[in-house]
């Protein structure tokens, strides 16, 4: 929001959903979701298994045929992009499910992130300035990384490239308390530089520690949504999500 | 010691004419039906140059980039349409191929053709006299294996092809054209196709339909291979040297049949091929 | 396509005397009139070049009935033809023009091909098979018999082929009337088969083979019984040419004639057997006419021709004419629903107090990620327990651990007290095991009467001249197709259904099958909430009612609460709580995994 404010004028939403339904063969997934990050703010999209978060991501991602509504990003409409366009764009993208070629080197699979080589060194210190351990184990097969190492690396390619917006599914799956608290500082270092993001959490305190608002997906549809730091959001959203 | 260098330059033979399609298949996922046409397209290439009074050698080039220029063609309009129909793809190649092998009669008509040889004559070695063509096609093969393995393992496009291998989506999602990633090792198969086309004139006749004698070994090979040079490479010193094996002591006859034959086998009781090793 | 069909208003038709046998002997009867009159009016040459083209439109329809029809993209018809041509040759050669010669050639030429086709199928289809593979091993085939024939030496006259051998004393018009008289009999017969019940089999085969597997037909075994039929018919048409034509040579074996019958089929249109039949007769003809003029260019435009058509009309020129046709206004019958009666189910083996699902000690790793571990559960008659647990639970596996036996697993698994430990899916359905698919898994081009009827062919077989005209379901299975209304739908080829529509279709195809413990992975994902409320009375019918057993795997946790009599709850690939609903709904454990809470 500073960074809006110093502009002196009406900045577009980081990302802005307009009544987007998306899905896999006849089978609609997303149903008429709207929802808005902006510039500089962290949305938690919560909800449990099998609710259409991670399809939700892929469609903005254009890896999923949308189906009807519109994406913008930064006031740009996304219909028609490839992911590569996307990356140039300023998104990033850190999934869930199989995330890294586990037997590709841990440089191999950063490189791949970086559209050429030469580009490689200043992501790599980038990089390495959120999470140190790695400038030791490049050579290592990224599959032989722990859990919650696998989820740092994970989450640090995606910021290789200094993107203006990041999507990022699940990133505390997994992943013992500590560990959870330094993916948190490297989230929170970035939001504090101006990155907008849309966080997809099952972990409920973790996503509303760090967002400014959430929104809790069920059966495709959003049915909550308010800022994360109002005194009875946890109990709400934990009523969402479990028995 | 004549046994083990048939063997030896068997398998490099093999390769040659194997890796190309290894390639494609790793990447595209297709069997590529239209290699043979690549191999006679890339022989005639041989012809070409022999007539036009050029260096034989200088075939290679011209192979590689007639072979890519085509593979580019057939990859944009036939293969790329039929991404979701595997099988059918695997149709139209072989309709591609025909079309190819007619184009190649219809312009230097049906006959046999002759092709200076690219290197005559025999070498000593380790004791007997041994075709030199045989030997220099073994460091071709080595050559070509190593140009391969550089490509594959240290460059960025050898590094996107593995991804695109290993998961399509993932590297997709990172921001990787796969589409030109597809496009880009058709091309450099098809080139490697021909490329193998020029290398084998001298050990075999040059006619429109040469081509279709290699292609199921070679098909064989790179199922068993699944993907993996390494593995290919494992596979056409294993099954060349039954092939020449047999056909020295059993019967020239089901020599031929035998890399087919095995591999099927091969894979009947292993579907993973070579590859695990 | 995507439109749903509307549920009500609709009734089924009253029963009518089918005539899928009769309509297609009258155009076979028809057809061979005109055939038998035909070498009158037609001149030497054309009822030479025709006698051998409708030889080989008898390969072409066993190559769609391969191809079109099962899926099985086949080089190998070529290698069964020659098989077949080269028995009937030497045999005639050895024996000469008797009797005894004949009957031993024919049954050779029918005989061996069909062995042959074992060996082959054996080899090409096995669990876990690709198409891939088989197509491969199906052009090995032509190769392998081709060099077999050059290393024969004098028996097969080698690269030469064989000459001179007697054939059966017929002039040039009584074989092309005997060729015409088999075509017209194989495709009748194979008109006949596939619009039966049987014939469904094969599309079933084509669309979706692991529902066929878990149907508990046995996938295999029909592509090898296929496989050998199909090599015993081109074994036939063998023996047709080498009589015929009085000459075999190697490429009659060869795998180039084998992707000529596959350019033809496909050209004609796979999966209409006619169009095969007319395009390889109009094909062949064409080219004795045309090639000797231009040979080259007349491939050319042959292997053009083809590309384009596999590409932008994938159902060849029959489809084209196909599309004109259903242009024009007339009446086109559609199939008729049949008639739904209810089966009685075979009464339960008295209670004998073996659970019917028990797993003991269950572990599963990928590598060194381990799955699952130490997973004990025990299920018995008439219990609904849902497995919960977040993503990567395990909940998928240890379904998939519970319905094929072939997964890697260590620990104990038996259904009914038999242990399933290397059982595929077919022989594990045959113990009473149901699985519903979270992405409904039906047959996309067949009509819902078609994929229930084929979910009862283990109990009542089907058959494979007609059509049957009733449909026996058990109660239950009925009960689900009318509490979603399908049962006015049975028409309709089911990829026009809805999602809902297709999870409840395939819930009443499993529950088809008679099962004493039903697998659901997520049957009501994606659905709307009308639709989860019937699925989950459907369920709770079967399992209180019936007395079925089921194991739900869900992530609507209201649901599972409505309908459960258990639940037990997976997490980090172990079994974390086993116990009653309302026991299970307080637990705090529950809410913190729920949470995000319970890692490490």
């Amino acid at each position: 929001m500073a960074e809006a404010a110093r502009h002196g004028a009406p900045m577009e939403a980081a990302l802005a959903l307009e009544r987007v339904s998306s899905g896999y063969g006849a089978v609609s997934i997303v149903k008429d979701v709207s929802l808005s990050v902006g510039q500089g703010e962290i949305v938690a999209l919560l909800g449990k298994n099998g609710m259409g978060k991670t399809t939700l991501l892929k469609t903005i991602l254009g890896m999923v045929a949308l189906r009807g509504g519109a994406i913008t990003i930064g006031g740009q409409a996304l219909a028609g992009l490839t992911p590569a366009r996307l990356v140039a764009l300023g998104l990033g993208y850190a999934p869930q499910e199989q995330p890294l070629f586990q037997d590709l080197s841990i440089r191999d699979n950063l490189r791949l992130a970086v559209p050429s080589d030469r580009m490689l060194p200043a992501a790599l210190e980038r990089l390495f300035g959120h999470f140190p351990f790695l400038k030791d184990r490049l050579a290592q097969r990224a599959g032989t990384l722990s859990g919650g190492e696998q989820k740092m690396l994970i989450l640090g390619r995606a910021l290789m490239l200094r993107p203006r917006l990041l999507l990022i599914d699940e990133i505390s799956e997994g992943v013992q308390p500590s560990m959870v608290a330094r993916l948190r500082g490297v989230l929170q270092a970035e939001r504090a530089a101006g990155v907008s993001m849309l966080v997809v959490e099952q972990h409920v305190a973790f996503a509303l520690g760090l967002a400014d608002r959430y929104a809790v997906l069920k059966l495709g549809e959003i049915v909550d949504s308010g800022p994360a730091r109002a005194p009875d959001a946890q109990a709400r959203v934990i009523d969402h999500l479990a028995v | 010691m004549l046994l083990t260098l048939d063997i030896l330059t068997t398998a490099a033979i093999l390769f040659i004419v194997s890796i190309g399609l290894l390639a494609i298949f790793g990447v595209l996922k297709i069997i590529n039906f239209a290699h043979g046409a690549w191999l006679t397209v890339g022989a005639y290439c041989a012809v070409v140059t022999a007539k036009l009074g050029l260096n034989p050698w200088a075939a290679l080039p011209l192979a590689f980039v007639v072979g890519a220029a085509l593979g580019g063609l057939a990859e944009h309009f036939i293969i790329r349409p039929l991404y979701r129909r595997p099988l059918d793809a695997i149709l139209a190649t072989w309709g591609l191929g025909i079309v190819v092998g007619q184009l190649v009669t219809l312009a230097f008509g049906r006959d046999v053709q002759m092709t200076p040889n690219l290197f005559a004559g025999t070498i000593a070695i380790l004791g007997v006299e041994y075709s030199a063509y045989r030997l220099v096609a073994l460091g071709i093969a080595l050559a070509i294996g190593l140009l391969f393995a550089l490509t594959i393992e240290r460059t960025r496009l050898g590094l996107s092809a593995r991804a695109v291998i290993m998961n399509e989506t993932l590297a997709r999602s990172l921001g990787i054209d796969t589409g030109r990633v597809r496009l880009v090792v058709f091309m450099i198969g098809a080139g490697l196709a021909a490329l193998a086309g020029v290398l084998l004139t001298p050990l075999t006749s040059v006619d429109p339909n040469m081509g279709v004698s290699w292609l199921i070994g070679a098909f064989m090979l790179v199922m068993v291979a699944d993907a993996s040079y390494l593995a290919l490479a494992a596979a056409c010193l294993v099954f060349g040297a039954a092939q020449v094996l047999i056909s020295t002591f059993v019967s020239p006859i089901l020599g031929s049949i035998a890399i087919a034959v095995l591999a099927a086998l091969v894979l009947r009781i292993s579907p993973k091929g070579f590859s695990r090793a | 396509m995507l439109e749903t069909l509307p549920a009500a208003g609709r009734i089924a038709p009253p029963p009518r005397r089918r005539l899928a046998v009769a309509a297609p002997c009258v155009v076979a009867g028809l057809a061979a009139m005109a055939l038998w009159i035909a070498p009158a009016v037609l001149d030497t040459f054309a009822v030479n070049v025709l006698t051998r083209s409708m030889i080989y439109a008898v390969l072409a329809v066993t190559v769609d009935l391969l191809w079109g029809f099962a899926g099985i993209l086949t080089f190998g018809q070529a290698a069964f033809f020659g098989v077949g041509a080269y028995a009937t040759a030497m045999i005639l050669t050895a024996l000469g023009a008797t009797p005894a010669g004949f009957a031993a050639a024919l049954a050779t030429a029918i005989a061996a091909p069909a062995l042959l086709g074992l060996v082959v199928g054996w080899l090409s289809f096995y669990h876990r098979s690709t198409p891939l593979y088989a197509s491969v091993i199906s052009l090995v085939v032509p190769i392998v018999v081709v060099q077999l024939i050059y290393a024969g030496g004098e028996s097969t006259g080698s690269s030469s082929g064989l000459v001179g051998f007697d054939v059966l004393p017929l002039e040039i018009a009584g074989y092309f009337r005997l060729a015409a008289l088999v075509l017209v009999l194989v495709t009748l017969v194979a008109w006949i088969l596939v619009r039966s019940d049987a014939g469904r089999a094969l599309v079933a085969l084509r669309d979706n083979e692991a529902r066929c597997a878990y149907l508990g037909l046995n996938p295999r075994r029909l592509q090898i019984l296929l496989t050998a039929a199909l090599a015993a018919v081109a074994g036939l048409a063998g023996f047709l040419f080498a009589n015929a034509s009085g000459v075999v040579a190697p490429e009659n074996a060869g795998f180039l004639f084998g992707t000529e019958l596959v350019i033809w089929v496909a050209l004609g249109g796979r999966g209409t057997l006619l169009g095969p039949v007319l395009g390889t007769i109009a094909i062949d003809y064409l080219a004795a006419n045309l090639s000797g003029d231009l040979p080259f260019l007349w491939q050319l435009l042959l292997g053009t021709a083809f590309v384009i058509i596999i590409i932008l009309l994938p159902g060849g020129l029959a489809d084209l004419v196909g599309r004109l046709w259903r242009v024009l206004p007339i009446g086109r019958r559609t199939r008729a629903a049949p008639h739904l009666v209810a089966r009685v189910a075979a009464p339960e083996a008295a209670g004998t107090g073996v659970p019917i699902l028990k797993v003991e000690n269950l572990a599963k790793a990928y590598g060194a990620l381990t799955v699952l571990e130490g997973i004990d559960l025990e299920i018995r008659a008439g219990e609904l327990v849902s497995l919960v647990g977040p993503n990567g639970a395990g909940k998928t596996t240890l379904m998939r651990c519970l319905s094929d036996g072939t997964e890697p697993f260590t620990g104990a698994v038996a259904i009914g007290g038999t242990a399933i430990t290397g059982l595929t899916p077919n022989r594990i359905v045959g113990l009473g095991v149901g699985r519903k698919f979270q992405v409904a898994s039906v047959f996309e081009s067949l009509s819902v009467a078609d994929c229930l009827r084929l979910a009862r062919a283990p109990h009542d077989g089907l058959s494979p001249v007609g059509q049957a005209e009733t449909l026996g379901l058990p109660q239950a299975a009925l009960d689900v197709l009318r509490m979603t209304g399908l049962d006015h739908l049975l028409t309709p080829p089911t990829r026009l259904l809805s999602h809902g529509q297709k999870q409840a279709l395939e819930l009443a195809m499993v529950v088809a099958l008679e099962p004493r413990l039903i697998l659901l992975d997520e049957p009501t994902a994606g659905l709307t909430k009308a639709e989860r409320t019937t699925i989950g009375t459907v369920l709770k019918a079967l399992t209180t009612g019936r007395g079925i057993a089921a194991v739900l795997v869900e992530h609507d946790l209201d649901f599972v609460r409505e309908i459960s009599s258990r639940i037990v709850v997976l997490h980090q690939g172990r079994l974390v709580l086993d116990g009653t609903v309302e026991a299970v709904v307080g637990s705090e454990l529950v809410r913190t995994i729920y949470s995000g809470g319970a890692h490490g």
